[in-house]
C-alpha cells in the first residue's frame, strides 16, 4: 500500500510535480483533522512525504490523524511540513495545471505554478509526531454506505459535555452477522443494527468510536467510491482504511452505559404519522417554545396528534396531525430539538410513536418493513411539563 | 407613561447586625458593641453599634485594630441566621408599602414609591407610617432617604441617619448635590475620587459643571454616567434597570479566612469541600442551579487570584461544585501559604426539566440524598449533615453583607 510505503529520506532536498486537482482534492479531505486552535505549532502544519511516484499527506490533533496519498511526479524524494491552513487557501485560487513543490533550506517549502511562485514557512520533519501503524490481524472489512448511513443516523445524539467521558463516542458492536450503532447524552439515545451482513469477527467486538472521528469517517465516505472500509484496532488506537485514505483514531476508554436497559418494552400506546408532516409541525410550534428549554407538549388525542407550545414571551401556537388513534388520550412533553434531530436524520416517511406515559421513554422509529435492512429506534426521555 | 417623576424611598437599617443583637440581648443598648468575633481573633469587624463608631471603629476592620481602639467594647459573635431572618421581616415590612421593591443588601433596600400617593399620602406621611410599622414588626430603626432617583435617595438616607427621614423635593436635587464631596456618590472609590481630584473636581458641583463631552473623553463610559449623576439622574451599570427588575441573586459565594495561613493541601481541600457544600446550599434553598464556579485564591501576602470555570449542564449538587472547585485549585494552587479560599457560583439557570435515561449518571440519586440533608439542616441545624471531606473544616460562618440570596431579590417560587 501507498500510505505506508513512504520511507521519506531526510536531509534530501524533496522536489516534485503534482496535479493541482489532485492536490487540492487531498488538502480538502484532510482539512478537517487539523488543529486550527492548537497550542503546538506542528499541528498546524501537514506532513508532505514524496516516493514511489506517490506524494503522502498526514494532518494529525493527536487525537485523530488522516493520511491520504495522490499521483505525483517524484524528482527527488524526502519529506517537509507545511502550514496547512495557508497552504490549502493558497493552492484552491492558483490555475488548474501541475505545481511543482520544492524544499528549500531552513524548512521552507516553494511552490510554483504557472506564472505565481511562492516560499512558505515550514518547520522541520522531525517535530511531526510519528503515527501508530496499521495492524496486520483483525482487519474487518465493513460495507462503507452501511456505516455512513448508521452514522448518520446516530451522531447527533452524541453528548458533547466533556464530562460525561464515555458518551462522547458512539458505540460500535460487531457481530459475526450484525453491525450496531449506539449514541446517547443521557436524554435521548439513537439505535440502529443491520442483520445480513458477514464480519470477520468471533463472538462480540464493542468498539467506542469518538465523535469526531465518526463524522470524519461520515465525511469521507461522502464523495468516496469505496465499497468496504478496512478497520482494525490496538490497544489504543482505531484504524478506518478508506480506500487509499487511512484515519486513525485514540481509542475511548471507559464504560459506555449499558444501553439495552432503556430500550423500552412496554409501550402501550402509538400512533403512525408522516414523518416530513411531524417534522413541519413542530418546527411551527418550537417557534413559540422555551428559547431556553425547548418544550413542546405533545397529545394523543381521539383520531389526532396535538402539538403544542407557549412562552410567555413569544405567545403560544398548536398544529394538530390527523392519525388513527383510539386508545386513552395522554399528554407528554418532549425537547423539540431531540425530536427534530430524529427526523431530520431518518428518512421522512411513515414514522411510529411509541408511548407508556408522561414519565417513561418515548420511542420513535420508522414505520417501514424494509428500510434497507436497517432496524432504527429513537429512544427519548420526556420533560415535566 | 411614567409619572411626571419618580418617587423612590432607600430604606437603610440602622446598625442592622448590632441593632439585631439587641432585640436578643437588651442589655447591649447603647453601649460599644462590635459584631464579628472575640477581639483576639484574626477577621474582620461586621458591624459596629454607633457607640462603638465613636472610638473609629468601622466594618471591615480587623477585630485587633478595634479591640485597640474601644477596648471597652462587646465584642459578639455574629448570627448569620438571624438576620436573614429580620432580613426576611424588612422585605415584608416594605412589601405592604409597594411590591416594586429590591433588596440591594440584607439591610438596605429600594422601593419604588412612585403612584402610591393616594393610598399612602405624601412623601413623608409614607416615611412615617413605614418608620412605626418597621419600628411595629422588627423592633429596628431605619434611615429612609426620598428623591426622584435612586441616587438621590440613597444620599439622602445616608445624611438621615440615625432613624430620620430626608426627602428632596423634585426638582430641588442638584441644588442638594452640589455641596456635597464626589466621594458620595455610589460608584466613587478611592481611586475615581483621586482621578477627578487630579482633574480639580471635589465637590458634587465641579462634577456637574463639566461638559459631559469631555467627562467622556477623560472617563469614558463611567464619565457619562458620573454627568448624570451629579445632576440627580441613575445613570450608568444597575442604575440603568429599574427597581425590581433584576429578580434573583446574580451569584452566590462564601468565603472562608484561615486564624493562621496555611499550606497544607489536605485542610485546604476540606475547606474547600465545606465551602462549596455552604454555596449549594444556599443554591437549593433558592431553587437556583448554577452554571458558572469560581475559586478564589489569598495568599499571605494579599495576592488574590479568581479561577472561574463554566459547567455544561447547571448544578446545585455538592460534589459537583467541589470537584469541579477542586480541579481549579489543584491547577492553580502551587503550594504558597494561603489566607483566604472562597467558591463563588453564577449564571443561575431553573433546574432542567428533562428527565434523563435511567441509570445515566448518579445524579437523581445525588439530588433526594441533599434534599434529605437539608432537610435535617433545617432541624437540627447547619452542622447536622455533611462532606465528611469537609468535616476538618468546621468554622462558623462569618457575617457579611453578601447581597445574594436575600428576600426581595427572588422569591422562592
Amino acid at each position: 500500500m501507498a500510505a505506508e510505503a513512504t520511507g521519506a529520506i531526510q536531509g534530501t532536498a524533496m522536489e516534485i510535480s503534482v496535479s493541482k486537482f489532485e492536490l487540492l482534492r487531498e488538502l480538502t479531505a484532510t482539512q478537517g483533522v487539523v488543529e486550527r486552535k492548537t497550542t503546538i505549532p506542528i499541528l498546524s502544519n501537514f506532513l508532505f512525504e514524496a516516493g514511489n511516484d506517490r506524494l503522502t499527506i498526514t494532518a494529525t490533533d493527536l487525537d485523530l490523524s488522516l493520511r491520504t496519498s495522490c499521483a505525483a511526479k517524484v524528482k527527488r524524494e524526502g519529506a517537509c511540513t507545511i502550514p496547512a491552513r495557508k497552504l490549502y487557501d493558497y493552492v484552491r485560487l492558483l490555475p488548474d495545471g501541475e505545481i511543482s513543490i520544492k524544499l528549500l533550506e531552513n524548512h521552507w517549502v516553494n511552490l510554483r505554478c504557472g506564472r505565481s511562485n511562492t516560499k512558505m514557512v515550514g518547520m522541520a520533519r522531525a517535530n511531526f509526531p510519528g503515527l501508530p501503524t496499521f495492524p496486520s490481524a483483525g482487519v474487518v472489512k465493513i460495507p462503507a454506505q452501511t456505516l455512513r448511513s448508521m452514522i448518520g443516523r446516530t451522531i447527533f445524539a452524541i453528548s458533547s459535555e466533556e464530562s460525561r467521558y464515555t458518551l462522547n463516542g458512539g458505540l460500535m458492536v460487531l457481530k459475526p452477522e450484525s453491525i450496531t450503532m449506539v449514541a446517547t447524552d443521557g436524554h435521548r439515545l439513537a439505535h440502529i443494527e443491520k442483520q445480513g451482513e458477514q464480519f470477520e469477527v468471533s463472538g462480540e467486538n464493542k468498539t467506542l468510536v469518538p465523535k469526531k472521528a465518526m463524522s470524519e469517517i461520515y465525511s469521507l465516505l461522502q464523495n468516496s467510491e469505496v465499497d468496504a472500509i478496512e478497520f482494525a484496532k490496538d490497544d489504543s488506537t482505531l484504524f478506518f482504511r478508506i480506500g487509499e485514505r487511512l484515519l486513525t483514531s485514540r481509542q475511548l476508554t471507559g464504560q459506555f452505559p449499558n444501553y439495552e436497559a432503556v430500550l423500552p418494552r412496554e409501550t402501550t400506546k402509538s400512533v403512525v404519522v408522516h414523518g416530513a408532516d411531524l417534522n413541519t409541525s413542530i418546527q411551527r410550534v418550537a417557534q413559540f417554545a422555551d428559547e431556553r428549554s425547548r418544550a413542546i407538549r405533545m397529545k394523543l388525542d381521539k383520531n389526532e396528534l396535538k402539538i403544542s407550545s407557549s412562552s410567555t414571551d413569544a405567545g403560544e401556537s398548536e398544529d394538530s396531525i390527523e392519525t388513527a388513534y383510539t386508545a386513552d388520550p395522554m399528554t407528554i412533553g418532549f425537547n423539540s430539538e431531540y425530536l427534530l434531530d430524529f427526523l431530520k436524520a431518518s428518512n421522512g416517511g411513515e414514522v411510529r410513536l411509541e408511548f407508556k406515559d408522561a414519565q417513561s421513554a418515548g420511542q420513535m422509529r420508522p414505520d417501514d418493513a424494509n428500510d434497507d435492512g436497517f432496524k432504527y429506534r429513537y429512544v427519548v426521555m420526556p420533560m415535566r411539563i | 407613561m411614567p409619572a411626571a417623576h419618580r418617587t423612590i424611598f432607600h430604606v437603610d437599617m440602622d446598625a442592622f447586625f448590632v441593632s439585631v443583637e439587641e432585640v436578643f440581648d437588651p442589655s447591649l443598648k447603647g453601649k460599644p458593641v462590635v459584631v464579628g468575633g472575640r477581639p483576639n481573633e484574626r477577621g474582620v469587624v461586621s458591624a459596629a453599634s454607633y457607640a462603638a463608631r465613636k472610638f473609629g471603629v468601622h466594618s471591615a476592620m480587623p477585630l485587633r485594630t478595634a479591640a485597640k481602639l474601644c477596648p471597652q467594647a462587646i465584642f459578639v459573635d455574629g448570627h448569620p441566621d438571624r438576620y436573614r431572618e429580620y432580613s426576611a421581616k424588612v422585605y415584608e415590612v416594605l412589601n405592604h408599602f409597594s411590591p416594586k421593591l429590591e433588596m440591594v443588601s440584607i439591610d438596605e433596600a429600594y422601593v419604588d414609591m412612585t403612584g402610591t400617593e393616594r393610598l399612602l399620602g405624601p412623601p413623608m406621611g409614607a416615611a412615617h407610617a413605614l418608620h412605626v410599622a418597621m419600628k411595629t414588626a422588627t423592633q429596628l430603626n431605619c434611615s429612609i432617604g426620598i428623591g426622584t432617583s435612586r441616587l438621590v435617595a440613597k444620599i439622602c438616607s445616608d445624611q438621615a441617619k440615625p432613624n430620620g427621614v430626608l426627602w428632596i423635593m423634585p426638582g430641588r436635587e442638584a441644588e442638594f448635590l452640589a455641596p456635597l464631596d464626589v466621594r458620595k456618590i455610589p460608584g466613587v472609590g478611592k481611586v475615581m475620587e483621586k482621578r477627578l481630584q487630579d482633574q480639580g473636581i471635589h465637590k458634587v458641583s465641579d462634577l456637574a459643571s463639566r461638559d459631559p463631552g469631555w467627562l467622556e473623553q477623560n472617563f469614558g463610559a463611567l464619565g457619562i454616567a458620573l454627568s448624570g449623576k451629579a445632576h440627580g439622574l441613575d445613570a450608568g451599570a444597575w442604575f440603568d434597570g429599574d427597581i425590581g427588575e433584576a429578580d434573583g441573586p446574580r451569584s452566590i459565594s462564601h468565603e472562608h479566612t484561615f486564624s493562621r495561613d496555611t499550606a497544607d493541601a489536605q485542610q485546604l481541600e476540606s475547606t474547600l469541600a465545606r465551602l462549596s457544600e455552604m454555596v449549594c446550599r444556599r443554591l437549593r434553598e433558592q431553587k437556583l442551579h448554577a452554571r458558572t464556579l469560581q475559586l478564589k485564591l489569598r495568599d499571605s501576602g494579599f495576592h488574590t487570584i479568581t479561577r472561574a470555570h463554566t459547567l455544561n449542564e447547571p448544578t446545585a449538587i455538592d460534589s459537583v461544585v467541589f470537584a469541579t472547585i477542586r480541579a481549579l485549585f489543584r491547577a492553580n494552587w502551587k503550594g504558597e501559604a494561603i489566607r483566604l479560599l472562597g467558591v463563588h457560583a453564577a449564571h443561575f439557570e431553573d433546574e432542567s426539566e428533562q428527565i434523563g435515561l435511567v441509570g445515566q449518571g448518579p445524579h437523581d440519586k445525588w439530588n433526594q440524598a441533599l434534599s434529605a440533608a437539608d432537610r435535617l439542616r433545617e432541624k437540627y441545624g447547619e452542622n447536622a449533615v455533611s462532606l465528611a471531606t469537609g468535616m476538618k473544616a468546621r468554622f462558623r460562618e462569618r457575617t457579611h453583607e453578601n447581597p445574594a440570596g436575600l428576600p426581595g431579590k427572588k422569591k422562592p417560587s
